[in-house]
């Protein structure tokens, strides 16, 4: 038998024969392990998972147009790229317009929102009836509607009066749809044209019909009929501009048959031979449209599903859906943005500071208040749960080295009775160790995976959310057991090799 | 006789009841601090979240939103009553909950017109007031507590205590940048009731709206727009329990709580029973909790709470496994001496007795050495983390002596058994 396989076996014997004693070693090496894997998976954790608790706050940064610039939906979706996914936890845009009531001559700072991103950004809005679903929904601010005596069912119907601000004299407010429009401009050699237009929910184009009586039928007559001519202007928003190039002309006989603008430009082509008609149709449209923008004021009747009250100045507004808003006035525009980003100053800092350059016309600006205090009160957090973990971890492992000494100064007589046999002071350390060894790797193992279970236990019941296991803590708790299983053995044995072992056989 | 025997053992065992010794000393103290811990917690990290600002806003009743959308101008006589008195602000401190109040600070707003001609908000507050309360209580409320989040760009915060503070202005990081002021520049502000050449001592980012705007003392805006004695609303910054259902039906509607209901409401200081009470302290008022804090406050503070408890409830269980499992070794170790105690004639019970009385007498020694090490983690933690001392709750003595007890009984029962199956002859003649 080599002294290898004679030293595996004495181990192994000293193991099961000793099962009680070895299965109390275990387990308290095994508790310590527990404790280390799941204190540190938590202490590492902690701060991800509050900080996700901490958005409760609600928004901390906000979007909005450089100046001269304006937000779009579309923009905001194009910035909202440059945010990691798993950070960004809410986005909503709003729209802030002036509204009126006629009927009881009051007027309100109306929102259109985003409810879904709402509720993930301003979790702590607190509703009465529920958030606006549908289309001509409205949810009221409780101050509001304690003032005109609104509640969940009513209804009310609000005014948007576009207004003619700039002093080029030209309607500030882009459209109402759903409109009818009129307009008439000269044309050939003086003739009047006339031209009606239906919008769409869009604001864009629907219908369009021509008066091409008083143009010469053979040219400009036929922007009453031409297809080609007259299908560029659906889809289309006012105002619009012909293209003065000849080349690029539509109608028929002509190689091009279609617009050669980009759709969604504001740019049309004229009807070949006919350019000076096709002109006075597009002024006709652009005159009808100003003079109808700056005339009528759209007035929609909504219901009310629901009083918010946040305690706040938000319980004076009123908020609808985005889309609503849009066709209330016609404009797809936001005025800010507000995010609620999962990251830590420094890191909301750099995204605010990559979004400004990313030269799409939009600024970020963090919300101090909210990032501040964030910030503050993490930081205390975390030093709590990074002091409890060291005190905790410092005094299990304490417990586990006493236990472990008991256990084996339990073995003095044993250890007397090898030596009497001749064992060198050395081969009894060895086998020692080596027994401490075993069981540390073995407890590290136990503990690492039931510390997991634990990290993971506390994770669901406290944040209701998992966390991911590090596999970097194995191999961690298992050098720490076997480095506190070894450092305890060795004091015992160090104390029994010493004696003699005719007293430590006597029982002295 | 069984006297000499504990002693005996206590004596001449000195190393093995040591180890037991300090076994249920850690264990009781790493129970003592963090029960402690647990149970001070909820408060010194309600303290921190007062860095979110006011949680209570109290305006006047008859102050509506809609006074502001008819845009009526300054100092019109009919709006002359929907402000607070500015005499009546101490009362706060005398509500049931005046220990919860922890800052507070009245605002006052005014459209002055700058000297370029354009228009800003001046807001006239309390920056650091002192305030002598008829309790006895001295203490500091203002803006400086209230807004930690500001950060003077240039200069200083302003100083109630100084001379001429009535003539400094803080004005923010936008205005400012606007207008190309810079500290030490005088600004005349002026209404259509007064003027205010005022120093500008300090230049601040909020990152919010307070950024184009400017904040003076209490006194030269109410003297700029001859208010004398009105404020329009007041911050409060209240220590409040996290909302519960009884919470939440009390704060739509107090009067329809049963009594019993309501005196508990009135009696935990929910964000919304203080409310209350500072409604009935101050005349004509609405105060209306800032869900924005308030609720994020419950939430945070539930968390914490509660994983404090869990990690709490895992030491404390490794420290019981921990102890049992000593004490068991330690009593199996003993097996031969229980076996010679059994040969010569020993009642079963007697040396259960024997044993436990030792063990026991041993932990009490533990328990008493563990609970003052306990407390003064608790003060370590406390001090290092929040920079306060952890109040020592009395309540933690009882668990943890309980405790201690019952693991160290646990522990050694299961192994007592087991040594008194063994035959005498067998445990002496030294098999197993």
């Amino acid at each position: 038998m080599t002294k290898r396989r004679m030293f595996l076996r004495m181990i192994t014997a000293s193991l099961l024969r000793r099962r009680s004693r070895m299965l109390i070693a275990l387990l308290s090496i095994g508790i310590g392990a527990t404790i280390l894997a799941g204190m540190v998976t938590i202490y590492y954790d902690v701060p991800r998972q509050m900080r996700s608790q901490m958005r409760s706050y609600g928004a901390n940064m906000l979007l909005m147009p450089d100046e001269g610039e304006t937000l779009t939906t579309e923009k905001l979706d194009g910035v909202l790229a440059l945010l990691p996914e798993e950070a960004l936890v809410g986005a909503t845009p709003y729209r802030y317009v002036r509204l009126d009531m006629t009927s009881r001559q009051q007027s309100f700072t109306s929102a259109g929102t985003d409810f879904e991103q709402v509720k993930k950004t301003s979790p702590y809005f607190s509703v009465d009836g529920r958030y606006p679903e549908g289309t001509r929904e409205v949810l009221v601010g409780k101050e509001i509607a304690e003032t005109i005596g609104v509640k969940e069912g009513s209804t009310m119907e609000l005014t948007y009066q576009p207004s003619v601000s700039s002093a080029s004299g030209e309607a500030s407010a882009d459209w109402i749809p759903g409109a009818k429009l009129s307009g008439s401009a000269e044309g050939w050699s003086g003739g009047t044209m006339t031209v009606t237009a239906t919008l769409g929910e869009d604001g864009a184009i629907a219908e369009i019909a021509v008066d091409a009586s008083t143009q010469t039928e053979e040219f400009g007559g036929r922007t009453q009929t031409d297809q080609a001519f007259l299908s560029q202007f659906i889809g289309r928003k006012l105002p619009l501009r012909l293209n003065p190039d000849a080349d690029e002309m539509v109608g028929a006989g002509v190689a091009s048959a279609k617009n050669s603008a980009p759709e969604g430009s504001d740019q049309v082509d004229a009807l070949s031979g006919a350019t000076v008609s096709s002109a006075a149709i597009v002024n006709a449209l652009n005159s009808a449209r100003n003079a109808d923008a700056t005339a009528k004021p759209n007035t929609v009747k909504y219901t009310v599903t629901g009083i918010l009250v946040t305690g706040g100045e938000e319980e004076g507004y009123v908020f609808m859906s985005l889309g609503d808003m849009q066709s209330l006035t016609g404009e797809d525009k936001l005025d800010v943005a507000e995010l609620s980003v999962s990251a830590e100053e420094e890191q909301l800092n750099a995204y605010a500071e990559q979004i400004g350059q990313s030269g799409q016309g939009v600024k970020a600006r963090l919300v101090k208040r909210v990032t501040k205090s964030e910030t503050a009160v993490l930081g205390k957090l975390q030093a709590l749960v990074f002091l409890v973990t060291v005190v905790v971890l410092l005094l299990t492992m304490i417990c586990v080295s006493t236990t472990m000494m008991a256990v084996v100064s339990e073995r003095r007589r044993e250890i007397g009775l090898r030596k009497a046999l001749g064992a060198s002071d050395n081969s009894i350390r060895v086998e020692f160790l080596g027994e401490g060894v075993f069981l540390g790797i073995l407890g590290g193992v136990l503990g690492a995976l039931l510390g997991f279970v634990f990290a993971q236990v506390v994770s669901v019941n406290v944040f209701g959310s998992s966390i991911t296991f590090q596999p970097l803590l194995l191999p961690a708790a298992v050098i720490v057991s076997v480095l506190i299983a070894a450092a305890s053995c060795l004091m015992p044995i160090k104390r029994a090799v010493a004696i003699d072992p005719a007293l430590v056989l006597k029982g002295e | 006789m069984l006297f000499r025997m504990i002693r005996g053992v206590l004596l001449h065992q000195k190393s093995k009841m040591l180890l037991i010794a300090v076994t249920i000393a850690l264990g009781a103290s790493l129970a003592t601090g963090m029960l402690n811990v647990v149970m001070g917690v909820e408060e010194k990290v309600n303290k921190e979240l007062k860095n979110y600002g006011a949680n209570i806003t109290v305006k006047s009743k008859d102050a509506s939103l809609l006074t502001a959308i008819y845009e009526v101008g300054e100092g019109d006589e009919a709006l002359n009553d929907a402000y607070l008195k500015e005499d009546e602000l101490g009362k706060l401190k005398t509500i049931f909950w005046a220990f919860n109040i922890v800052d507070f600070t009245p605002f006052l707003n005014a459209q002055a017109t700058l000297p370029d001609g354009t228009e800003a908000q001046v807001f006239g507050t309390w920056f650091n007031h002192h305030l002598s309360l008829p309790t006895g209580e001295e203490m500091d409320a203002g803006v400086a507590g209230m807004r930690s989040w500001w950060e003077i760009t240039d200069g200083r915060w302003l100083n109630e205590a100084d001379e001429n503070a009535d003539n400094e202005i803080m004005v923010g990081a936008v205005l400012a940048e606007e207008k190309r002021w810079t500290v030490g520049e005088t600004v005349a502000l002026t209404t259509s009731q007064g003027k205010l050449d005022a120093e500008i001592v300090g230049i601040y980012d909020a990152g919010g709206d307070e950024d184009s705007q400017i904040f003076a003392t209490l006194d030269a805006v109410q003297a700029l727009t001859d208010r004398e004695g009105k404020v329009n609303s007041i911050e409060v910054s209240a220590l409040t329990t996290p909302d519960n259902d009884l919470a939440r039906r009390a704060a739509k509607n107090p009067s329809a709580l049963n009594s019993h209901d309501y005196e508990t409401w009135y009696c935990t200081a929910y964000v919304s029973a203080i409310c209350y009470q500072i409604q009935e302290a101050i005349t004509g008022s609405v105060a209306n909790a800032v869900r924005q804090v308030a609720e994020s406050e419950g939430t945070v503070l539930d968390k914490t709470k509660l994983l404090m408890i869990l990690i709490t409830a895992l030491s404390l269980i490794g420290s019981a496994l921990g102890i049992s499992n000593l004490v068991t070794a330690s009593v199996m170790e003993r097996s031969k001496e229980i076996g010679l105690l059994k040969a010569i004639g020993a009642k079963d019970r007697s040396i259960t007795g024997v044993v436990m009385t030792e063990i026991l007498i041993t932990a009490l020694f533990g328990l008493a050495v563990g609970y003052f090490m306990g407390l003064g983690f608790a003060q370590l933690i406390g001090h290092s983390v929040f920079g306060s001392a952890i109040d020592m709750n009395p309540k933690v003595i009882p668990i943890v002596a309980g405790l201690i007890a019952l693991v160290t009984i646990a522990g050694s029962l299961p192994a007592i058994r087991m040594v008194l199956r063994l035959k005498p002859a067998e445990v002496l003649h030294g098999g197993q």
